[in-house]
């Protein structure tokens, strides 16, 4: 068949090491020098095939079938959807309108309140700084809580450093909001509430409605980081009674570098934009909106709208396979926030006597995380198990397990297995467990000091 | 003859979509989405197994042979893409 044939052809490996006699330039060094057939060779590792995916929060495959609907765009259809005077403008433009109308679909919106970004992060920024220098005369105060999102929080410390006043609301051990504090905190000078839909890290999922009730009540506009929720709970603008709602393209199975934001026009929030330009998205972030982007982020809601229901009942099974075939084989086994108000797909385990940095050095065949990707590149714990009120040992041995739409049993059982191992390897070596195993109270041993 | 426009398909024509979109699973490089195509058809059939209204069944089908199209055309590009190492879960039998 001609596609064999095709496939054959151009998976040929390149003759790279061509001794070129009369060319004085340097070997070009293959593009993918890490990968061998034998194995993957990159930071001192070596593993003998590509880690099993269970990283989830961090960011999602692209679906093949959004895949689909986006290369058209990159090879014929690349118009520029502003402009006005041909065929390529039109069908682009087109396309761009019908992925609003999919986005609005899936959040109970009107495809006129969504505004395309470049991914959740701007749309918090739009959302947290755009909506206070807006109403900076009469409003001086920002509600936020504790875990929120690395964006958020530096926003709001950008705020504060222009003199607004921030209040940020702390969390209990299960990682929920108390709703009496949030309606204390609420001053006649409050310009927004930002409270995020899922917590990326513990997989949390606040009460957005009670809380939703609240900001109506006192008439604040509600601002939600929904990123990690679209498409995995069920989002509705008007029962969460939300002004203003971050979304994230590649957490939903859709490319990375787009993202849009909820804009409420009844009653209508106003921002100060924060890109400037020509004009597009009505004012509010100027710029050639990305087409291909768009048209995959439309076709990933799209899908996450049909298989919602699908992936959650099977997400449910697998969570409940992981977090027993681990407490089946080992004890001190710490699951950090609420078990009840959790999204099925976010598993954040705690180990005790065990130290994070070799447990992660030794699942180097599992694809996890600890914390969370943007702050993994520090030493310190995760500031949102800081919040949670867990001890510094046990925050450090945290572990975030993520389950999407194509992990597998398989994939659970291999991750099961390799934690079950390293763990029981790491306690063996630990004098400190053999003192908790001897009936030793760790915490009542007076340390000498030499 | 009223012309109704598309007709219920038969059941050799079911089992022909069936058979096809597990073959075109089979294609699929990474194991991720090729495990994710199998389940996903043999799920699919099955909750539409019980479908009697003509229109619904025709809708069905007509969906699943849309979806047979575009995962032929990915089967295709993953493959051009193809990472020279497998996945872990395709290389320990486990």
């Amino acid at each position: 068949m001609a596609s064999q044939f095709l496939r054959q052809t151009l998976t040929k490996t390149k003759p790279s090491t061509i001794i070129r006699r009369f060319s004085t330039a340097a070997a070009v060094a293959s593009p993918t020098g890490y990968e061998e057939p034998t194995g993957v060779t990159m930071k001192g590792v070596k593993i003998s095939g590509r880690p099993l995916y269970l990283d989830m929060q961090a960011t999602t495959p692209v679906d093949p079938r959004v895949l689909d609907s986006m290369l058209p765009f990159y090879l014929s259809r690349y118009g520029n959807p502003h402009s006005r005077t041909h065929l390529y403008g039109w069908e682009s433009e087109t396309a761009v309108e019908t992925a609003r109308a999919q986005v609005a679909a899936l959040i109970g919106a009107s495809p006129k309140e969504i505004v395309f970004t470049s991914g959740a992060t701007e749309s918090n920024n739009i959302s947290v700084k755009g909506v206070m220098h807006f109403y900076k005369e009469k409003k001086r105060h920002v509600i936020t809580t504790q875990t929120e999102h690395k964006c958020v929080l530096d926003s709001c410390r950008h705020l504060q450093q222009e003199g607004f006043e921030v209040t940020y609301l702390p969390v209990g051990s299960d990682g929920l909001i108390d709703l009496d504090r949030l309606r204390k905190e609420i001053r006649p000078d409050t310009g927004l509430v930002s409270i995020m839909a899922v917590n990326n890290e513990i997989g949390v999922v606040q009460p957005l409605e009670e809380i939703g009730k609240i900001c109506k009540e006192f008439n604040v506009p509600f601002h939600t980081d929904a990123a990690q929720a679209l498409g995995k709970i069920k989002v509705d603008v008007e029962k969460w009674n939300v002004s203003l709602m971050s979304l994230s393209g590649h957490k939903i199975y859709g490319p990375k570098g787009v993202g849009a934001l909820y804009m409420r026009r009844r009653p209508r929030i106003r921002v100060e934009p924060q890109m400037n330009g020509g004009g597009q998205e009505r004012g509010i972030r100027s710029g050639t909106v990305p087409t291909p982007l768009v048209v995959g982020m439309g076709a990933a809601c799209e899908l996450a709208m049909k298989e919602m229901e699908y992936d959650e009942k099977r997400i449910k099974g697998l969570q409940e396979r992981l977090l027993n075939g681990i407490r089946e084989k080992i004890d001190g086994v710490v699951v950090n926030g609420s078990m009840d108000r959790r999204y099925v797909g976010n598993l954040n385990l705690s180990f005790a006597y065990v130290e994070g940095e070799s447990l992660l050095m030794g699942l180097k065949e599992v694809a996890v995380s600890s914390g969370s990707a943007c702050t993994s590149a520090s030493l310190e714990p995760s500031y949102v198990l800081r919040a949670l009120g867990v001890d510094e040992d046990m925050a450090h041995t945290s572990i975030r397990f993520g389950i999407g739409r194509f992990t597998t049993e398989e994939e659970i059982d291999k991750a099961v297995e390799l934690t079950v191992k390293q763990v029981e390897k790491l306690r063996e070596m630990s004098p400190l467990y053999e003192m908790v195993k001897e009936g030793i109270d760790i915490k009542q041993i007076q340390w000498a000091q030499h | 003859m009223a012309a109704s426009g598309v007709s219920a398909p038969t059941r050799t024509e079911v089992l022909h979509l069936y058979r096809s979109l597990l073959r075109v699973a089979r294609q699929f490089c990474d194991y991720n989405i090729r495990e994710y195509t199998k389940r996903r058809t043999v799920d699919a059939i099955r909750d539409n197994k019980n479908l009697t209204d003509p229109s619904q069944l025709a809708a069905a089908f007509f969906d699943g042979k849309a979806q047979l199209e575009v995962a032929k055309r990915q089967a295709l590009v993953y493959s051009l893409y193809a990472p020279k190492v497998k996945s872990i879960m395709d290389i320990i039998p486990s």
